[in-house]
Order: C-alpha cells, then structure tokens, then sequence
C-alpha cells in the first residue's frame, strides 16, 4: 500500500475564499482558475510568475472550460462569458440563464458548450454562432453537471434526482439515449459532494461516484456496471478525473484526501492530504496535476505520479476498466472473422482528437498497444482471463491492423471460424449464459474471488431449480432432461476439469469430476441422454459415459475444432477445413455414432454462404442436425445417416418473417432449438447480439421454406385466395422435407407405432398439398392442364384413392381431357407400368 | 313488465363472458389435456406455448403454473399507437377493430368475440378488439408480472378508456336529430356501460319527441274538425 506522501506544496492564493473551479487548455500551456471573486486567472504552464488577471468578468463563478483560444466562465447570475485567450477580454456573453448556472461542459471539437442551470433545461450552445441553441429538456430536477463522452457524441447529465441522462448529439434533435437510476445519489446542485460522470478516455465507459463513497465504472454499451474504485474515501467524493490516457484515476474526497488509484487493479498508489478539494485538472501530457479548494487556492503539484509508476502514465490511451472486456475476449479467441469487430476498433483510432493525437510523438509509437501488450503484465494476460487464447500461435500478428497496412506488407492469413459453445452468451457486466435450450437455462455471475451458477428449468415440476458457489469459475455448461455438465478451463497450475451433476439419483451422490491433460483447454462440450463429449484445442474428442467412465478418444480430421453438439449416440463436431474462395476456411463437419463406431458423415462441408458464420448448431427433437446462420437462415440436414448423401436445406429464412414485413421492425434472433415443427428463438431488439438479463422469452416461428417473394397473405378475406398458390407450394416443399427426414428416421430407428403414423400422416399431408394445388391449376383456366398432369404425377400415393380424388377435381372443373390423362396415369400406376427413372 | 334488471348484459355478464376469450400461455409444468365440455384443452409441455381460454389460464397462472403471454397489443408501444389513432386520425370515429384472420375454408366460421384468436400471442398488435377493456383489466390485475411495463399500460388503458367514453358521450349530442351514432370498433365492456346512458338519453329524446308528436297531431285533428283543406296541412308538414 502506498504510504502517506508528505513532501507538501503550498497552495496558491487565487480567488477569496468559496468554491473555485479550474481548467488546462488541451494544449496543455495554460491553467485558467475561477472563484467566488470577479476575475479569473489564467496560469501559464512551467512559468512561476504572476498569472494574468482577466478582470471584467462576473462575480460568484461556478464553472469554467476552455479550448486553446478561447475560455468560457458561468456564474451565479446566470451568465455564460466567452473570453478571448488570445487578448484576455470578454468576448462575448454566450448565453443568459435566469438561474444560476452550475456546469458547463465543452464538447471536445471545442464547437458546443452545454450549459446547466438551475432550470430545468440544460442549453447545448453554439460556440460560434450563439444562435443555434439545442435543449435536453427530459430530465425533471435541475442539472448539477455535465460532461460530453471523449467523441462529442453522448453528453452525460447528473440530476439532482440522482439518476444519470445520457443523450446522443449526433442528431439534428437530441435523443435521450439512456436514464441510469440508481448510480448516483440526490444531491442538490450547489451541494459540495460530486455526482460528476466522468468519461473514460477509451470512451466506452464512465465512472461516477456513488452514495457509498465509491467510484463505479459503468460501460456505455450495455449499461452495466463493471468495477468499482472502493473504499478509498471516507467522506463523500467531491472531485475525480481520469488520467489523460485513462491509466490513472485521481480523486478527492470530504476526508480531506487526495487519491491516487490505478486502473488496472483499482488500488490506491498515492495519498495526499489536501482538504477542501473542489475540482482537479491532469495536465494533457505532463505529470501534473492541478486542483483547486473551497477556500480559493490553487495546487499545481508537478510529478505527482510516483516515479515507479510514470510508466503508466507514459503509455497510450488504456482500456477502461471492464470486470470481461469484451475486447480482450474477441483478441483471446483467436483470428475470428468478425468484419465488423474490426471496424470498430479502427474507428477508435480515427476519433479526431484522440488522446494520441493530442499526445503526439510521445504515444505515437505504441498506437496498437492498446491492444498488444508491450510491458509484459498487460491486461490482456489478467488473471481474470487466463486463458481463452487457446491458439497462440495464430494470434502472434496485431489480427485488427488497420486493413491498409495489413495488405501493404502482411502475408495472407485465412480468417477461421472462432471456437463457440452452443447456447452460450459471452460475458457482459459480470453476468453471462453459459446455456440456454428448451430444458432451463444455467446463468453464472462474477463474484471477483468465485463465481455463482444457477440453474433454472422451465418444467419446474419435473426439475428443481438450483444454485452453487463455484470456485473453478466454470465457463461452459450443457443441460438436458438427465443432468447438467460444466467445464472449465485450466488456470495457473490446474488443468481444465468438467463436472456433471445428474438431476436425480438414487444412490447418496453421483456427481463427479474429471481432469483432462495439463496444458489441453476445451472449446466445446456437449451433453446427449448417453454420452458425454468434450471438444478440446489438442483436437481430441473425448467422449465419456454418464457416469464418468473415459469411453473413447479419437482425433478430429479438420483443426482447430469450432464445436460440438450431440443427440442420444451420435456427435457432430464441426472444425475448420480448407481455405474457401472468400478468404475463409471452410467448416467441415463429421457426424458419428459413437456406440456402434459408425461415421455417417465424414470431413463435409457445412453450407454457408460466402462470409457468414455460424451462429449455432443443434440437433432438433427428431434429432435432426440444423444450424443457424449470420445471414438468419435456419438449414436442416437431410438424408445424414446415409455417407455421403447429407444434403442443406433451408427451412426458415428469417429476414423474411411476416413480422419484419412492414419494414419498421429491427430485429434478430437468437436461435434456440428446433422442436415440435417450430423454430424456438429469443428476438433481440434494437442491435443486441445476444440475449440478456432479466431472461427474455422464448418465440416461436412456424417453418417456412423460402420459395417466393411473394408478400404474405394479408388479411384482407377476398384476396387471400389469390396467395393461395406460393403458400400451396411453400406447404408441398416443406411437407416433403418432413416426409424426408421422417422416413430416414422411421427407416433408420426401431420406429414406434405412433412415428409410422405420422409417416403415413406426413405422405398424405404432401399429396393434400398437391390436390389444392391441382384445383387452383383447374380453376385458372383449361391451357394449364400440362401443368396440371405434371402435378398429379407428382403424387406420392400408392393406393390410387389419392388420383381418384384428382380425376374427380378435374371433372368437377369440366376438364375432362385432364380428368382422362389423370385416369391412364392411375391405371398405369396400378399395372406398376410407370417407370421409375 | 315489472322486469328489475335493466335491458341487455351487465357488465358484470360481460366480463365473465370475455373469460372465454383464447389467451397465449407458458407453461411452468406439464398437463396432459383437459377433457372440457368446450372442447379438449392442448396438452402443456413447458416451454412450449399453449393457447387456452382465459379462465383457465388465470386459474394457472394463480396457482403459478403458468405465465401469461399479453397479447401483441397490450404492449406500451401499441397502445401508444392506437392512443395516437384515437386522438390524433380518428379524431370522431373509434379506432377500427382489428380486421378478420384469413382462412382457408369459409365454412364453419364464427366471426364473434370469443372464438377469434384477438387475445393470443399473435393477435393484431395495431386495434383493440372487442374485449380490449376487460381482457386488459383482468390481466393486469392478474398478472402484472408478465405484462411488459404493467404502471405504464394502465395508465395508457385508463386514457384510452377517457378518450373513447368522451366519444361515446360526444356521440350522443347528435342523436338529437334522429342521426345515427357510429359504433364501429366499440368493446364489449363499453357498449354496456354506456347503454345505461345512451338508452337513457333515446328514451327521454322519445319522450321529448312524443309529447310534441302529441301536440302535433292534436293540433292537426283539430284543425281537420274546423275545415282546412290538405294544401294547407302540407304546408304545416312543410314545417
């Protein structure tokens, strides 16, 4: 712990005693001061001289901000000045407020300054033209302050109702983006203590403090709370500020202290005894920091950070402190083939005014150190991830260059498909779904020291839900009607472990553990009513029994592995094949039935279209393979116990739901489980990826081939007979495919009575389809009777009821030459005259 | 005619009528199927969706067996939306009722309230059917955990129900003049509690009319004892 610093400076008399505000020009050469007196002082940086004294100004100042031109003072009368920096005069009286104003906040291209008052409407200003005036007028308590994200894009208000607005600019009319209740606490907007939010550099998080005296980070992207600055003060935090490449987070609280903390651990590096702090400034590239008390002076302290940690403040903007960094976690994963994962992080370089650009040559060099970790203990090994980088041999090169540069001079690298578990969401906030299905769900939170699972059933009668501290931090589990498996990975010392836990048992326990090889992390497992299968990154399928007895172990052809999932005794593994023509591996899948040693399918490709990605695999209730595509598609495999013979095909294109018709709807889904003729998915709204807490419900589709594009029926009575055809059709594909799968499965199985009715019940089905569509061909006119016959001899029915039937819908249309050609087709039929062939 | 109770259903009789209508439920246990006088209920295998009708779904979701799925137009949004209709497009009219599910065959149809599926998950989500205002009572009042933002639907229920009973009242004035009051896309619920008012307001303008019919005719009886001729009288009609 870091002890007490006791070498002291001695503060400047600025201002008469009250509250006194600061600000550095982001160049970094002035330090401009307002208090309670009528003038601001402007300091300039490394000089010990008088400052400059700005005179004509208000009295009673409660804010000031600045660019390198020009600063912005508000006072409790109510006025916003705008003064030249250039000449030290008022240049002009930027806004009037009837209130007194409390904060004012400059968006970071210098051309908005918002403006809070005691009103009710915060004022987004104009710097240029005070004119052009933009009003956040949602929130029902005054403003106590602002702050604009390090973009320009969101501005962040802390009301005085304790709840946080977060509005977005980029706009023509603000939009209210976000309320976070709860963060911070009531406090009246001239109270000493601070709710300030304060955006971290990276700007994909903000800390603010909280009634327990701590300062929380919250990200902006989910709005969840990721660490927490604890237990550093023991009064109320009235000033804190990011350090200008966010490694360090400087704080002063009622206590009559001044912390310094790092990021990375959340520990305090440094104290300092310094009462009465209203507001601290990090000089833009030195190590100074200034700050400014109640009582109006003003502290520049040079070298405040310790020398043993300058090397913190020397690097590039860090990464604000996330409990599962999301970026961290797509880097550990390996070279995945997200596009826009990597969009998004070129965009953070471009920002206009990043930190490194304003840092210069100094952050210059390490530009991609943000994500590549140059000191050794970067965060990227924390041990909050061990592992999760189970190819590092791929990942040696930066995967998220920027494109240019990576073309310029880089040799070319596939992209592969990322190992997944299926029905698993990855980590937001401390929270994720480790798996969902039909059966319950199973949800584990990060407790920093362990982990909590529990798991939930929908059948609450037949299961009972349960709950358990987890010291192995399980992050992969599967659950079926028997049981529930989880696994971990291996941490410093123990190899990767899986544990499955039956529901029921008749004997004391029957819970057990197995360990796998040292050094062997797994990417999938799956749990089937038989078997047990464990995919791990040494390429080895490990199949055990129920009960924990080692059953097989076999290779896998195509590396690395991707996943798994399995049904009674057949395993499908997926893995990365062959190079494609879009610069993508291929995925190949193997299908096996582990008991009797069969391969139905072995090394095939699974169909995707060119840069999707699989988004899940899963067998249906028939046990059927399907997957789910990036592109929405939702594929079935046809004819898969027979080698060779395993075909893909669509059942449900989602894009094409009836519901997203009108246009107005965005939103994706997040595939389930296929059951009961029905597609079961959870609709993730408004650019979510993954499903979240609290647990949203299950949809479900009914499945639809896509044939046409035509719209769907609409509810209009008289027209619906004109769709009647493309759905007709639609009905006569997709029954076919049903009666496909079934008689693999009823061919294949010991098949009870009730599946060889619903055969029988399926062929029919497919010839009914076929029999409407021959009466709407009858009803068009008399040329469509080519069309017609050729419908008929499409007909399944061995017994001749099913063209009796037709003979009669041609004869009930008149059409007696058809109703004569049906009759030869049916006698022909009968003689087993027909050729097949 | 000593008849104590009032003409037609009492809302009372509405509401427990409208307890036939078909709602969407997820099951929390099994349930094999329910031989009823009203037909077999589907068998409940969680999680899969079942469509049962209402009182039987409340008798569930009371016994926490179930959870209720709010029809597509029970959400904030939509209610918003048809809040919007009402007072903003629609301004004299109500807002119309969802329209008829396409079907296959036009036979055995029934076109009334309870038996079409306006209750169910996939009901319309942009008109209120005919037991919007009882449907959307009960399950509020049953099962508030599993609407989406239940304070904010009952608010948005409550201006509704204001802003189509002012309609109703509205609608009266005119009545005054033998015209006729549109009540297209009217609920179940509203149609009896405002036939107290309605009735009340017909029969008294009866009333009104009657006595004056009286007079007419007195006066025309009178008039025809003294000896006018009929152009006369087809003037006084011409009044």
């Amino acid at each position: 712990m870091a002890a007490t610093i006791q070498h002291r400076i001695r503060g400047r008399p600025a201002h008469t005693p009250g509250p006194t505000f600061l600000t550095y020009t982001p160049d970094g050469r002035r330090l401009i001061t307002a208090g309670s007196n009528n003038s601001v002082r402007v300091y300039t940086t490394g000089s010990d001289g008088e400052p400059t004294n700005v005179d004509d100004c208000q009295e009673s100042n409660t804010a000031v901000v600045a660019t390198d031109d020009f600063f912005i003072t508000g006072s409790e009368d109510g006025t916003v000045s705008m003064y030249s920096l250039q000449s030290n005069t008022l240049e002009k009286m930027l806004l009037r407020c009837t209130l007194p104003i409390r904060d004012i906040a400059l968006s970071p291209d210098g051309n908005w300054a918002a403006v809070a008052s005691d009103e009710l409407v915060v004022k987004v200003v104009n710097t240029q033209d005070m004119t052009r005036v933009l009003y956040l007028r949602e929130q029902s308590k005054p403003v106590k302050h602002l702050s604009f994200d390090p973009s320009g894009t969101y501005i962040a208000l802390s009301c005085s109702d304790g709840v946080i607005f977060v509005y977005s600019l980029s706009t023509e009319e603000p939009a209210l983006v976000k309320k976070v209740d709860g963060l911070i606490r009531n406090l009246e907007t001239d109270a000493e203590a601070s709710s300030r939010v304060a955006w971290h550099p990276d700007g994909r998080a903000f800390a603010a403090p909280t009634p327990t005296k701590d300062i929380q980070v919250m990200s902006n992207s989910d709005w969840e709370r990721q660490r927490a600055f604890s237990s550093g003060h023991a009064g109320d935090i009235t000033a804190f500020a990011w350090s200008p490449n966010g490694a360090l987070l400087a704080s002063a609280g009622t206590d009559r202290k001044v912390l310094l903390w790092d990021c990375k651990t959340q520990r305090v590096i440094a104290r300092f005894d310094y009462p009465n702090v209203m507001a601290i400034a990090w000089h833009p590239t030195q190590n100074l920091m200034s700050f400014t008390t109640s009582d109006g002076e003003v502290f520049m302290y040079n070298d405040i950070v310790p020398s043993e940690y300058m090397s913190l403040l020397k690097k590039g903007v860090q990464p604000a402190p996330f409990i599962h960094d999301p970026l961290a976690e797509t880097l550990a994963n390996g070279n995945s083939n997200g596009i826009g994962q990597k969009e998004g992080l070129r965009r953070r370089y471009g920002t206009p005014d990043s930190l490194d650009d304003i840092l210069g040559s100094e952050g210059g060099g390490d530009e991609d150190d943000f994500i590549v970790d140059d000191d050794g203990a970067g965060y990227a090994e924390r041990a909050e991830f061990p592992l999760k980088r189970p190819y590092d041999d791929y990942e040696t090169e930066p995967a998220y260059a920027p494109l240019a540069k990576r073309t310029a001079y880089e040799h070319y690298r596939p992209r592969m498909h990322t190992p997944f578990q299926v029905g698993s969401t990855p980590w937001r906030g401390n929270r994720k779904y480790l798996c969902l299905n039909l059966i319950g769900f199973v949800w584990t939170v990060d407790q920093e020291t362990h982990h909590t699972v529990t798991v939930e059933f929908y059948d609450r009668e037949l299961h009972r839900d349960f709950h358990f501290t987890d010291p192995y931090r399980y992050d992969k589990a599967c659950l079926n009607d028997n049981g529930a498996l989880f696994s971990c990975s291996p941490t410093d010392g123990n190899p990767a472990m899986i544990f499955y836990r039956p529901h029921e048992t008749w004997t004391t326990r029957a819970d057990w553990r197995t360990t796998l090889p040292p050094q062997e992390h797994i990417t999938a497992i799956a749990l089937s009513d038989s078997y047990i299968f464990v995919s791990t990154t040494a390429n080895y399928l490990r199949v055990y029994t129920l009960f924990g007895t080692p059953f097989r172990v076999f290779r896998q052809k195509s590396s690395p592995t991707v996943t798994c999932a399995s049904w009674r005794d057949y395993v499908m593994t997926m893995g990365n094949g062959p190079v494609g023509g879009d610069g993508c591996t291929r995925l190949m899948y193997t299908i096996e039935n582990v008991k009797r040693g069969e391969v139905c399918q072995s090394e095939d490709v699974v169909a995707l279209p060119p840069n999707a990605e699989l988004r899940s695999v899963f067998f249906s209730d028939r046990g059927d393979p399907c997957i789910y595509d990036s592109t929405g598609v939702l594929l079935v495999l046809l004819h898969w116990r027979t080698p060779g013979q395993a075909q893909w095909a669509p059942i449900l294109d989602t894009k094409q739901l009836e519901r997203l018709a009108s246009g107005r709807k965005e939103e994706t889904y997040w595939p389930v489980a296929v059951a009961a003729d029905k597609f079961h998915c959870i609709i993730l709204k408004g650019g979510d990826k993954y499903p979240y807490f609290p647990r949203p419900l299950l949809s479900e589709f009914d499945l639809k081939i896509p044939i046409s594009s035509l719209p769907a029926a609409t509810a209009d009575d008289e027209n619906s007979s004109a769709n009647d055809g493309p759905r007709l059709e639609e009905t006569f594909v997709r029954t076919s495919v049903e009666l496909n799968l079934m008689e693999d499965l009823v061919n294949a199985t010991a098949a009870t009575h009730s599946q060889r009715t619903e055969l029988a019940r399926k062929e029919v089905d497919v010839d009914k389809a076929l029999l409407q569509l021959l009466a709407i061909e009858c009803r068009e006119s008399e040329d469509k009777g080519m069309k017609a016959l050729e419908i008929v001899e499409l007909m399944r029915d061995q017994t001749g009821r099913m063209l009796e039937a037709a003979e009669k819908v041609a004869a009930r249309f008149q059409r007696n030459m058809l109703a004569e050609k049906i009759r030869e087709l049916a006698e022909r039929r009968l003689a087993g005259l027909e050729d097949e062939d | 005619m000593a008849l104590p109770l009032p003409p037609g259903l009492t809302p009372p009789e509405v509401a427990f009528l409208c307890e036939m209508e078909l709602v969407t439920v997820v099951p929390r246990q099994r349930l094999e199927g329910l031989e009823l006088l009203g037909g077999t209920t589907p068998e409940l295998r969680p999680p899969y969706r079942a469509v049962l009708p209402l009182w039987l779904a409340l008798l569930l979701k009371r016994q926490r067996r179930a959870n209720i799925l709010p029809p597509p137009w029970l959400h904030p949004s939509s209610l918003d939306t048809i809040l919007r209709l009402e007072t903003e497009v629609h301004k004299e009219t109500f807002s119309p009722p969802p329209l008829f599910p396409p079907s296959n065959n036009n036979l055995h149809e029934t076109r009334s309230a309870p038996f079409l599926p306006s209750c169910t998950a996939d009901a319309a989500a942009d008109a209120l059917p005919y037991h919007w205002l009882e449907v959307g009572e009960i399950l509020l009042d049953a099962a508030p955990d599993d609407l989406v933002e239940p304070d904010t639907v009952r608010r948005l229920m409550r201006d509704l129900r204001e802003v189509r009973m002012a309609k109703m009242r509205a609608g009266v004035a005119v009545l005054d003049g033998g015209a006729v009051v549109g009540l297209k896309g009217v609920g179940g619920m509203e149609v009896s509690e405002g036939r107290a008012f309605i009735s009340g307001v017909i029969d008294n303008l009866r009333k009104i009319g009657a006595s004056r019919e009286q007079s007419r005719r007195e006066r025309e009886a009178e008039e025809r004892e003294n000896g006018y001729d009929d152009a006369d009288e087809d003037e006084d009609m011409g009044l």
